[in-house]
């Protein structure tokens, strides 16, 4: 069936094939939820156990990333205008006084992969900024990065900036971060609610938050 | 017997125990203390002389003669110089072009005071051979490359015994990574592999005309260990495929900067790759590679035991002490307990040069510097004990 085509086209780095493939199944009058979830999504599923496991690495998570995305743009104004609600919004950013931002690209990559919404605030955020963009864009779950030591305390105070906010009614984020020097203690030292040690993992800790 | 300096390095990477394991500090670039880290230990330290900047993209310094006295060092740098005229200019305090018309920028406000490169000449578009021929490539002959370097070997060996540790920086990853974006050259791998490995080309002839001629104004016969690297790992694993991409394509640069610096001198090959550089130490030590550096400990599978039981007879570690926990959290002594744990681990039989896992960061305690070379000075061997 064709969204196994779209599947394997994803793997097999073929952007052009997986515009051609999604294309040909919106005109087939396939529900485009089904062709995001059986074709594009479990793709880069697979990509992302493959990376976990240590048999795909860095280029080929970029590569099928770029691929998926030749067919989510497709499928995302028809997402749209059906009404279809992305599967959650996802704020995030690499913390005050950090340039960093591979990590935390590849994660963007592969939440828009999953289906999420994601709000990209770059490097260097400041604390009120993740807040402020959480809130502006009913955003789920807030992701923050960092790649150096000397972020950690940057990270633990925006943390901490986003716990207080959310004493505050009608705000209630999840906040997961990630980095190099990060561990799961560290997480739950600062309160942040997940540690994800690589892409594939935050996407895991994410979809476990919107199913919650 | 009393060991020069010279001599406690040169056994250790001849995989031989002398009378304690040698440390090394500010031999490279990713060996020596960011500067306000700099900073701190000089007042600790009661010191007051100018700090001397190593590299301005770290942000790390030269670490003064009195520190490394102070702390017993055994190696000592010498590096290229500056390179004159070319693409390199300073933009503002701030940000700044390089040599290979990289433009590099750092935040303000917080002490990560290290640039990242934000545009280079290839970040627009697709790669093409065009583009990189018609590209004015630094000139490995520039007189800037090798100036002062003779007589910063003639004041090493006039101060004292210790090891000559010529530095040359660059490669053919991260110079590429400056020149076409990180992410653009990783997908080159797949959508323009020949232009890759044609910009790759032109890196490894810069960096082996550079070696050449450094290590011919420093004397060849000076030269006892030579550094370079780039990284191959993440914190989580391989950057990219170590059989499918790396061998066929990187090692045989890698391959051939080894054989430059070994060509004309009896130096031994320090080669730095940060994260988990586990999947790769079999094909550097095939390439010649003598020692492996920064040993990032906390990264996947590069556990210090698991190292030295599999390579341990095959290849030296340099570095080890743990950065991202112990040196910047832990106490004063829980870091001598560290470098006493990884000394044991690591130095055992030789094969081990005592140093943290990358530059000491800006936020490690001048008492936590002290700590670990304190106990890495005052440390003997199990089995010499």
């Amino acid at each position: 069936m064709s969204l196994e085509r779209i599947y394997d086209a994803v793997l097999d780095f073929e952007e052009d094939d997986v515009a051609e493939l999604v294309t040909a199944e919106i005109e087939a009058g396939i529900d485009p939820q089904e062709i995001l979830q059986k074709g594009l999504v479990a793709a880069l599923d697979t990509v992302g156990e493959r990376f976990s496991e240590g048999t795909l690495f860095v280029p080929e998570m970029l590569m099928a990333a770029d691929a998926m995305k030749a067919g989510l743009d497709l499928l995302r104004p028809i997402l749209a205008e059906t009404g279809a609600k992305p599967v959650g919004t996802v704020v995030i950013g690499t913390v005050k006084g950090d340039l960093h931002d591979i990590g935390k690209n590849l994660v963007c990559m592969v939440l828009e992969g999953a289906g999420f919404l994601v709000v990209d605030l770059g490097t260097d955020v400041h604390p009120e900024v993740f807040i402020d963009a959480a809130r502006e864009n009913e955003a789920d779950i807030v992701a923050l990065s960092a790649l150096l030591t000397t972020s950690m305390s940057e990270m633990e105070r925006a943390v901490g900036a986003i716990c207080k906010a959310k004493e505050n009614s009608n705000f209630d984020v999840k906040i997961m971060i990630g980095g190099p020097p990060i561990t799961s203690e560290f997480a739950a030292k600062i309160g942040a609610d997940a540690y994800g040690v690589d892409a594939p993992t935050a996407v895991k800790h994410a979809r476990d938050f919107v199913r919650a | 017997m009393s060991w020069s300096h010279r001599d406690r390095l040169l056994a250790a990477l001849a995989h031989e125990e002398a009378d304690r394991v040698p440390m090394d500090l500010g031999g490279a670039e990713f060996t020596t203390v960011t500067i306000p880290a700099y900073e701190q230990l000089k007042e600790h330290l009661g010191m007051t002389h100018e700090t001397k900047v190593f590299s301005k993209m770290h942000s790390v310094v030269h670490p003064d003669e009195a520190v490394l006295r102070r702390f017993d060092i055994d190696t000592r740098n010498v590096l290229p110089g500056p390179y004159q005229g070319g693409h390199g200019r300073v933009i503002d305090d701030n940000a700044y072009v390089d040599n290979f018309g990289v433009t590099w920028r750092r935040t303000v406000g917080t002490d990560d005071c290290h640039f990242l490169h934000v545009d280079g000449p290839f970040y627009e578009g697709k790669l093409t051979i065009d583009a990189i021929e018609a590209f004015a490539w630094p000139d490995p002959d520039n007189p800037g490359l090798v100036e002062g370097v003779a007589e910063r070997v003639a004041q090493i060996k006039r101060d004292g015994d210790h090891a000559v540790c010529l530095y040359l920086p660059g490669g053919v990853i991260h110079r590429g990574y400056a020149m076409r974006g990180f992410e653009a050259y990783l997908m080159d791998i797949y959508k323009d592999r020949e232009a890759l490995c044609r910009l790759m080309d032109k890196l490894a002839d810069y960096w082996v005309g550079v070696a050449e001629n450094v290590i011919a104004a420093a004397g060849p016969e000076n030269i006892d260990v030579i550094y370079f690297g780039e990284d191959l790992g993440t914190q989580a694993g391989p950057m990219f495929d170590p059989d499918e991409f790396y061998a066929p394509y990187i090692k045989p640069q890698h391959r051939r900067m080894v054989e430059t610096a070994k060509a004309e001198t009896h130096a031994k090959i320090c080669f730095h790759c940060c994260g988990s550089a586990y999947r790769f130490i079999d094909h550097l030590i095939e390439i010649g590679v003598d020692a492996l550096n920064p040993v990032q400990v906390t990264a996947k599978n590069m556990e210090p035991e698991r190292l030295k039981a599999e390579f341990g007879e095959r290849i030296s570690f340099w570095g080890g002490i743990n950065t991202q926990r112990i040196l910047p959290f832990g106490t004063p002594r829980e870091v001598a307990a560290e470098t006493r744990r990884i000394i044991d681990i690591l130095g055992k039989g030789g094969g081990y040069v005592l140093n943290s896992v990358h530059n000491i960061q800006p936020e490690v305690p001048p008492q936590n510097i002290v700590a670990m070379f304190d106990a890495g000075r005052a440390h003997r061997y199990e089995t010499a004990a």
